[in-house]
């Protein structure tokens, strides 16, 4: 089994859900909560969370797309974290989900450092390594409902674009999808082969618009052209995802 | 990456000491292989002790980094497969050979430490490589991921090393030729070494466009007609008002600010100062040095000014390190 995610970036509106939902429930977490918060009331809160979502802009203005980034643990097939682990707190089980046994780490950031994406935040209260368990103790819960055994991510996505599956089963949704569009590995050049999987924006077809109604955008007034061709990129849009 | 003063404290440190002592056991094998032991002067032994101590203080200070200590003893464990743990294990043979080692020249037991010399020198060896490849087997840091890492650690702790004793033979007035050439030589091939790293950290690896996936589509609608076009990216919004775990560990550092100084104190205090010293030492008459004899209160002062200046190298091996994780935090490239 290879346990993991697959995040849409066509759909993510950057809206936090998925890094809040993720914070309550782990928080409250056998598996390695409490998480700390550091001046949680005051002026300049902090704390440990397993999901951040960053906020990038793609190409020149007007030309230009922002992109809602979505970030966690990626449970790597080949998860340097795990073997540089000086104390065998961090391992990898038969399912693929890494997880830190929070009774043997030491806390030396060691794996923090192996990870490329910042999926390890030490917990300076307890003093140990805290990540992504993949909601460990929802997924497997017979107690739930079969609809709600996926990650506190997943099902708080207000976009569905966050999917749970098994990217070993190559009919499941996951996989379909990840084939389908065009799925992509971050940072697959250094060979760690993260499970997770990120869709890319799909192609939508683009509208011709007007020389003039483009200046009026580049001088951000809302002329009439623009707001007629902004109509056209959004039903087109929209009858892009609606086909799939 | 955050510069730990402990983890600095502990790789000059253990560093010199390492060297220092396999330098040493080296000397008593290639003089029994010679076929003619020398008489092992008070002064060696004295510079091994302090070695042994400089290698004690620095495994010491290396553990103040753990922010669970209660479970330092588990990294003896991952040997198969951590650097860490086989640096941990390493210490932990290394430290109780090395001090029979030390103890038996002390009592002038001469006979039994040839023996002895052996897994002295590569337990050293050991040790100091095992340091440099925790960082050098790092793949997310493209500043680490060399073979120029190791070979600087081993470089850069032998010649302090090597200083260590000509200082303490000094004291002796015994000072032998073959150990400052020796020690001119480790001296002169590790400034070599850490130019070129500082070449080397200069360059460009993986930038933002490629961590988030801007070759495999992450980019705007092309128009009709629009010819390809590079599609850079930049961070909007990080998603967080205060800084990290993330940020303190792999963003927030002075590298660039301190560069040019920390390089200006490791090229004159870590090898400028020793160098001349110890062409004082071999007889060379400096204005103002020295009458071409050897002052082991001198080379104190210079072995100190080399700490210092290594010390320096260190906190720019750390501050220039850029993990990947700062693209995801808005630099352009690793």
């Amino acid at each position: 089994m290879k346990l993991g995610l697959l995040i849409d970036l066509d759909t993510c509106v950057g809206c936090h859900a998925c890094a809040t939902a993720c914070k309550e429930w782990n928080g409250a977490s056998a598996i390695s909560g409490p998480l700390a918060d550091y001046d949680p009331y005051g002026a300049e809160p902090s704390g440990v969370w397993f999901n951040r979502v960053r906020h990038y802009e793609v190409g020149a203005h007007p030309d230009s797309k922002t992109i809602n980034f979505p970030m966690s643990c990626l449970h790597c097939e080949e998860a340097a974290c795990v073997s540089v682990c000086p104390t065998g707190a961090s391992y990898k089980r038969s399912d693929g989900i890494v997880l830190v046994d929070q009774d043997k780490c030491m806390g030396c950031n060691l794996c923090a450092w192996a990870c490329p994406y910042g999926a390890r935040e030490l917990d300076e209260c307890s003093g140990t390594m805290k990540k992504c368990t993949l909601c460990v103790d929802r997924i497997y819960d017979t107690e739930l409902p079969e609809a709600e055994r996926q990650p506190a991510c997943v099902l708080a996505c207000p976009t569905h674009a966050r999917h749970f599956g098994d990217f070993a089963d190559p009919a499941s949704n996951v996989s379909t999808m990840t084939r389908e569009r065009g799925g992509f590995s971050l940072l697959a050049e250094l060979g760690y082969a993260p499970v997770n999987q990120y869709l890319p924006p799909r192609a939508v077809p683009t509208v011709a618009v007007a020389s003039g109604s483009r200046a009026e955008l580049r001088g951000g007034e809302s002329g009439g052209g623009a707001a007629v061709g902004a109509l056209a990129r959004l039903v087109a849009r929209a009858r892009a995802v609606l086909e799939g | 990456m955050k510069p730990v003063f402990s983890v600095i404290l502990f790789t000059v440190l253990s560093g010199a000491g390492l060297g220092a002592l396999a330098l040493a056991a080296l000397a008593e094998i290639l003089a029994h292989l010679r076929g003619a032991p020398a008489a092992w002067p008070a002064a060696t032994t004295a510079a091994t002790a302090i070695a042994l101590v400089l290698v004690i203080a620095g495994l010491c200070a290396s553990t103040l980094h753990l922010a669970n200590p209660r479970n330092a003893w588990r990294s003896l464990t991952r040997w198969r497969s951590s650097w860490l743990s086989r640096e941990a294990l390493a210490a932990l043979v290394l430290i109780p050979v090395a001090a029979a080692y030390v103890g038996l020249h002390a009592f002038d037991m001469d006979a039994l430490t040839p023996a002895l010399a052996v897994p002295v020198v590569l337990l050293a060896w050991a040790l100091l490589y095992c340091t440099a490849m925790i960082y050098a087997s790092l793949k997310p840091v493209r500043q680490w991921h060399t073979a120029r890492v190791p070979l600087a650690f081993l470089l850069i702790g032998h010649a302090s090393g090597a200083l260590l004793i000509v200082c303490a033979m000094a004291t002796g007035r015994a000072t032998g030729d073959a150990w400052i050439v020796t020690a001119v030589a480790l001296f002169v091939a590790a400034l070599v070494a850490k130019l070129e790293y500082w070449r080397f950290v200069g360059g460009r690896g993986v930038t933002l466009e490629s961590a988030i996936g801007v070759p495999h589509g992450v980019a705007p609608p092309r128009r009709a007609g629009a010819p390809p076009q590079t599609v850079a990216a930049r961070l909007l919004d990080v998603g967080h008002s205060k800084g990290t775990f993330l940020t303190d560990e792999f963003v927030a550092t002075h590298a660039a600010s301190m560069r040019h100084t920390m390089r200006a104190v490791a090229l004159v205090a870590g090898f400028g100062i020793p160098l001349l010293w110890l062409a004082t030492a071999f007889g060379i008459p400096l204005p103002g040095l020295g009458d071409g004899r050897a002052d082991w209160r001198i080379g104190a002062v210079a072995w100190l000014a080399c700490m210092i200046g290594f010390t320096a190298e260190r906190w720019l091996f750390f501050a220039e390190a850029r993990h990947t994780v700062r693209l995801y935090h808005g630099d352009r490239t690793t």
